[in-house]
């Protein structure tokens, strides 16, 4: 995959200046220094690339840091004779790991768990009345998991649903936070999940400010939980603009 | 599931904007909810729990196993739900399958917390016996007798009830052979959550406690985990149609203030219900 194209790969942060006018100053301690230098509010670089897959209607790869997903939509197409008839569109998800992308002493994760997830995440962006009586399925593959592999998966499963010329309401970008301690970090990478305290997970739609799916695991204050989506809200709004730019490049690059 | 008319659908929606339900509630109110515990003697624990005409039994079952090498002080738990088709008809074989994961994880998240354990109802260290080498595995199963709504809160009310209701053995470690047990009961403490739900129907409106017919007609819910100090232990949205992120903050708010009274409620079927076990059992 180095030997793509050659643009380089934007950096996004939700702590902008000028951005967030009332966020209080968040102590950072030198209590958590992340693996990878960034700071608490930096998420990784972001690399996206549409077109991975030629045989599939739509695909689309990210790599966020070590995490890399490569997702193929198929259809709309024929639904099964054995499903009834539906006046609306079908959406069927499939989330699988490769043998390779999780150290091995790490337990395989729950994949059907994974895919159901990516499934309520992306219906709701989905216009499944202008597909009815057929399915259209999303098949995403982790290459390697670095943490945050859900929020990547659904990321660029939604481009490769645009790619795919699926009808959607609005992109769908996802991101998620941990807490540590005191700190809550931005978009964590697998050393970071395996010490958190609770996670916060969000996807939505950045144009419509809506949000689709929302997980929230461990020990959290009201206070912390508004902070926390605050800043997944502000970074899926930048999300979104770095993937609308993706679509933009690839729909204007030169055939070659 | 439920086929309801325009009428109908017209009538629910405009009783929950004036504050009064079909079955007569408030928004914010719970149907009656009876506890029974120790209705499976095999089990460890277990606990039936019947909200409104919602039934579910919860059990739970010990045994020792080796705990996770990554976390070697700590035991192991497992929750499972079934979806019978005594329910619905439409449970039967592979098709409660999607609502019993969906169920399932839900309640891992709510019970387990964070990955260092931060958050989570049970204490897993306390399940632990001799530090990587040998634990207490909870496998806690949850089995849905009948349907009208609100599965998940009933699901997290009975596995509360039975893990108070659940007696372990007392494990002493001999010097230099392995562990032997004895048979003095003691009784497995935890901390407890408390689950709620909030649903969103058409008309900006939160209701608690949704029934069938109610669910259907709403287009999304969050469900979300409190524990007594007030503080958020898990969150899971349901249904697929976007929600603005101040009407998630303002259900998690109603959802805080509406668990004080859940939990209160709860604590105190739970103890009757313990009460007329052990009466039993006298009488017995």
């Amino acid at each position: 995959m180095a030997g793509k194209s050659s643009a380089t790969p934007e950096t996004y942060s939700p702590s902008l200046t000028g951005q967030r006018k009332k966020r209080p100053p968040i102590l950072t301690d030198s209590d958590w220094v992340r693996p990878d230098g960034r700071s608490l509010h930096q998420c990784r670089p972001a690399f996206l690339r549409t077109g991975a897959v030629n045989s599939a209607s739509g695909s689309a790869y990210a790599e966020f840091g070590n995490t890399k997903v490569i997702v193929s939509v198929f259809g709309p197409r024929e639904s099964k004779k054995a499903m009834m008839y539906s006046d609306t569109g079908r959406l069927n998800c499939n989330v699988s790991y490769t043998a390779f992308a999780t150290r091995f002493e790490d337990r395989a994760p729950e994949t059907k768990d994974l895919s159901s997830m990516l499934h309520k995440a992306l219906e709701g962006a989905i216009i499944l009345k202008s597909f009815p009586k057929t399915t259209v399925d999303v098949f995403a593959l982790v290459l390697e998991s670095g943490g945050s592999d859900l929020p990547v998966i659904t990321t660029c499963a939604s481009l490769a649903l645009a790619d795919a010329g699926i009808m959607l309401y609005d992109m769908v970008a996802s991101v998620s936070v941990s807490s540590l301690g005191k700190n809550i970090l931005i978009d964590p990478v697998s050393e970071e999940e395996s010490y958190q305290d609770g996670s916060l997970m969000i996807t939505c739609m950045p144009s419509r400010n809506e949000v689709t799916q929302m997980t929230v695991t461990g020990d959290w204050s009201t206070p912390k939980i508004n902070e926390a989506m605050q800043l997944c809200v502000d970074a899926c709004s930048k999300l979104g603009k770095i993937m609308r730019l993706c679509l933009k490049e690839a729909a204007t690059a030169p055939q070659d | 599931m439920v086929g309801l008319s325009l009428g109908e659908q017209n009538f629910i929606k405009g009783g929950i904007a004036q504050d009064l339900r079909t079955d007569g509630r408030k928004r914010l109110t719970y149907r009656p909810i009876s506890v029974e515990t120790g209705v499976i003697p095999q089990a460890s624990g277990s606990a039936r729990v019947k909200l409104g005409a919602t039934d579910v039994i919860a059990s739970v079952k010990a045994e020792l196993g080796k705990p996770n090498p990554s976390h070697p002080d700590k035991g192991k738990v497992y929750i499972y739900v079934d979806c019978s088709p005594t329910a619905e008809p439409t449970f039967e074989g592979r098709g409660g399958e999607e609502l019993s994961l969906e169920l399932s994880s839900a309640l891992q998240r709510c019970l387990l917390g964070g990955k260092s354990g931060e958050g989570a109802g049970i204490d897993l260290s306390s399940l632990s016996i001799v530090k990587g080498k040998v634990c207490w595995d909870l496998y806690i199963d949850g089995l849905v007798v009948s349907s009208d709504g609100n599965l998940l809160d009933a699901l997290g009310a009975a596995i509360k009830a039975a893990l108070s209701n659940t007696a372990i053995p007392k494990v002493q470690v001999a010097a230099n052979a392995s562990s032997d047990e004895q048979p003095e009961v003691d009784v497995s403490d935890e901390e407890f959550l408390q689950f709620d739900t909030t649903g969103v129907p058409v008309g900006r409106h939160y209701i608690v406690d949704a029934t069938t017919e109610e669910e259907s007609q709403m287009s999304s819910a969050i469900s979300v985990s409190i524990n007594r100090q007030g503080r958020i232990c898990g969150l899971t949205k349901r249904g697929g149609a976007g929600l603005d992120p101040s009407v998630i903050l303002d259900m998690i708010s109603v959802a805080k203030h509406v668990s004080e009274q859940l939990i209160n409620k709860l604590d105190s079927e739970i103890a009757a219900a313990e009460a007329r076990d052990e009466e039993d059992e006298m009488d017995s």
